[in-house]
This record gives C-alpha cells, structure tokens and sequence, in this order.
C-alpha cells in the first residue's frame, strides 16, 4: 500500500465522498435551524415569568444534556414509530430531528446566558424612557446578547458538525457512514478515514472562521474594553 | 416655578425581603421646581425615585402625574415614563449605540418619528451638552463624564415634562462631576422640573428650590436649601450634613 494507491481509492470514490459530504451539511444546516429556532423559545420560556413554562424548558434542557445523544437518535427513529405511525421517520428525518432537538437545549442555555449576560441597567434605560418590553428586548437586549453569544455558539456549530456522524448508525449516508463503507470494502482504513476527517476538518474550520469573521464585523466600538 | 403640580407621592411604602425600605412617603412637586433629594446611603432615596415611574413598584401608595394616577392597570405606564424620564448613576447608554442612535431610538421607537426628523433632534440635544462632536461615538469610546452627558442628551431630546437623577455623579471621578452638573445646572435655569437625588450638596444648596432630607425610609425634614443648610431643625438632619459638608471643598454656606 503506498500513498498513490490510497489516493487512488479516493479519486476513484471521490464522488460517492462529495455526495456523503453533501448529506452532512444537509444534516448539520437543519439540525442547527432547528436547533437555533428552538433554542430562542426555549430560552425565553426559561426566563418567561410564568413559572409552569419556565419548568417546562427546564425539564426538557435538562433531560436532553443528561442522556446521551445517541440514546436520543435511536428514541427517534426506533422508538417514535413505536408511539404513533405518524412518527415514523425515515433515517434522514430522523437524524435531522434528533440533532436539531440536541442543539435546541444547548442553543437555549446560550441564548439565556447571552440575555443574562446584558447588564440589568439596559433594559431599565430603555423602560424608563418609555420602551415597552419587547421593544426593548428587540432593539436593545437581543442586538447585544446576540454579540456575546458568537464564540459560544461557534462551539455549539462545531460540536454538531461533528456529531452529525452519529447519525450514521440509522444508516443516514453520510460521510461516517460512507467513510465505513469504504473502509470495509478496501480494507484501507489510514487513507479512508483520513480523508473523511480531513473533509470535517475542512467544514469546522471554515465555520469557526466565519464565524470569527462576524464577531469581528459586529464587534462594538469600546465595548468590554473599560475597566 | 409654578404653583401646578407635576407629579406627588402619596403615602409610598416598598420592602424588599422584609426589610422595610420606604415607609410611607408623601411628597409633592411642582411645575418647574428642583427638588433634590440628600440622606445616607440605605435612606431610601433612589427607591423612592423609582417607585415614581413604577420601575420599581411600590407596595403600597400611590404616584399622580399632573394629577392623574399611574397605578392602575388601565394606565399606559409606557407613555407616562416617556414624559418623566429617568437618568441614571451608571448612565446606562445603550451599549450597542452610538451617541446619536442612544437618542435616535426612543425618539423613532416610542415617540414615532421618522428617521430624519430623530437625527435632526439628537444632533440638536447633543449640542445642548456639548456633545455635537461625539455623535458617532459609542459609548465605550466615551469618558464617564461624556457618558452621562449623552444620557442626559437622550433624556432632554424627549422633551419630557420632568427629569429625575439618580445620584448622576455618584459613578465620575470629581474632575469630571463639574461637566455634568453644569449641564443640569442649565436644564434647571431653562425652566426643567427636575427631582435629584444627591451626595452633591454645593449642587442642591445652589439650583434646588426644595431639598428634602430622607432617613432610614422617611421624610425627615424639607424645605429652603438656605434653611436645611444653614439651620437644619431636625438632629439626624444636622448630624449628616455635619458629616457630609465636612469633606466637602468650596465655600461655606451663604
């Protein structure tokens, strides 16, 4: 075995690999979509003031970061079909859904800190001058939560780019899944593997690379430098 | 000042976990007066000050604006804040902003007005500080003094009926306090109602028509600033402002 003919073996599947790629930044986009839009509900149902709502996010952002997430994937799509037809989902939906309902409680715990992290003195200043309350979260509160959150949701992206491989185990064909498939077929485990990784390195890289970019975009004039 | 009254407290009581920090105030403030309010630290005084716009909500009492009650549900407690604005120890400038759009937002978001007509009147409240050349400026490019100015300029540019201080120097180092006072100096000569809470005595003995002394969650004694300063009828009032005046520069009293 010598490095031309692992480069051979890669050349020759190369497309089977863009495809598999392509299926994990499907799986990844809409995990993170869904992730992100549950995030915000649930985040605000934490801070929400009536209590029975708040306890409903909590119980569920704490069972979602208390059980492992491959125990959630298999609850979808072995044990959803099981509750009703209707939750029948093929792998795909499944996978999507499961990473999606992760992120959510994770994105949830960011956004809160974020609000949280906004001195109390902004949103009594935009009160006092006669802001309604959501006026004030939207044009005051949420611009400057959603700045401190950038490097905290960098980590968030990056850690579900690379969990989307688990979903490989429901068959969802993805680049663990095909990386796998491979491997066993040629029984060339260092060049297969190595390329597969290579390709998620490539996408994490580039995600906390833009995403450093926007911190750097929207960064504030001053802010945080006082003493 | 005018005899008509501006806004009054009746009977304001506010404890926060059992310890009872306002107990019963009464007070009344007229159109274009200047009240500012002196006592310790824990007397009560910022508490009161917010109770007065129901940032903070008062147990019991309550506040008439131009002679109209505040407290019930019915009542657009928004649009009565955005006529008797607040300005701050921390100053409070919205992080995110700057100095312009500080003044720009409650002007389009609250008042509703369009975008020309807001930067036209910041870029004139700015001026009125002397801030003009700082409208691009974000606040954490801005001193303490420039801060609370700006914050001062977003509270005038609403064209409230009445501005309330909350110890606005308290936060600046002393080199500074004389630029902000001499801003609200100004506001209170053009004929503003203000209500101050203080540590700034010179301030109240020269621009307050009324200073009232509160302790321990009650009025302990108001009125003339040459009065309370000079004759100061009540012991605790007398034992503070011997305290007080002690450390402070400039000249005696009048």
């Amino acid at each position: 075995m010598t490095m031309a003919d692992g480069w051979q073996i890669i050349q020759g599947n190369l497309d089977a690999f863009l495809a598999a790629a392509g299926v994990t930044v499907q799986v990844a986009v809409f995990g993170l979509a869904i992730g992100f839009a549950g995030g915000v509900l649930l985040a605000l149902s934490r801070i929400s003031s009536f209590k029975p709502l708040s306890w409903l996010a909590t119980i569920y952002i704490e069972i979602i970061r208390g059980t492992p997430l491959l125990i959630q994937i298999f609850f979808i799509y072995f044990g959803f079909g099981a509750i009703s037809p209707l939750l029948n989902f093929n792998a795909l939906t499944a996978g999507i859904l499961a990473l999606g309902l992760n992120s959510a409680a994770y994105q949830a715990e960011i956004i809160r800190g974020g609000i949280e992290s906004v001195p109390k003195g902004q949103m009594e200043a935009a009160r006092s001058i006669g802001m309604t309350r959501m006026q004030a979260m939207r044009h005051v509160i949420l611009p400057q939560s959603f700045r401190l959150m950038i490097p905290a949701m960098t980590n968030e992206m990056v850690t579900l780019i690379k969990d989307t491989s688990l979903v490989s185990t429901i068959t969802v064909v993805e680049l663990t899944f095909v990386g796998k498939q491979l491997t066993s077929r040629y029984l060339e485990a260092v060049p297969i593997l190595g390329f597969v990784a290579l390709i998620y390195l490539v996408m994490t890289f580039a995600t906390s690379r833009a995403m450093r970019y926007l911190e750097h975009k929207y960064r504030i004039p001053g802010y945080g430098e006082e003493e | 000042m005018s005899q008509e009254e501006m806004i009054r407290a009746v009977n304001i009581h506010k404890s926060f976990k059992g310890h009872e920090v306002l107990k019963g105030i009464d007070l009344s403030i007229s159109k274009q007066e200047v009240v500012c309010i002196i006592g310790p630290s824990g007397s009560g005084k910022s508490t009161f000050l917010r109770c007065l716009n129901r940032i903070t909500e008062p147990d019991e009492g309550e506040v008439l604006f131009e002679g109209k009650s505040i407290m019930g549900p019915e009542v657009d407690i928004d649009e009565v804040r955005s006529h008797m604005v607040m300005v701050f120890q921390s100053y409070n400038l919205f992080l995110h902003l700057t100095a312009k759009k500080n003044i720009m937002l409650a002007l389009e978001q609250v008042r509703g007005m369009e975008k020309d007509e807001a930067d036209a009147r910041a870029l004139d409240a700015l001026r009125r500080v002397g801030l003009d050349g700082k409208a691009d400026a974000y606040p954490g490019q801005l001193s303490g003094g420039q801060q609370q100015r700006v914050a001062i300029a977003r509270a005038i540019a609403m064209e409230p009926k009445m501005v309330m201080f909350d110890e606005p120097t308290s936060a600046l180092d002393p080199e500074l306090t004389y630029e902000v006072l001499d801003v609200m100096k100004k506001l209170a000569y053009g004929g503003m109602t203000m209500v101050v809470v203080t540590h700034e005595m010179a301030f109240a003995r020269d621009v307050a028509d009324r200073v009232v002394f509160m302790d321990q969650g009650v009025i302990v004694e108001e009125g003339d600033p040459n009065i309370i300063f000079t004759n100061p009828q009540n012991e605790r009032t007398r034992q503070f402002l011997k305290r007080v005046l002690q450390d402070e520069p400039g000249p005696p009293p009048a």
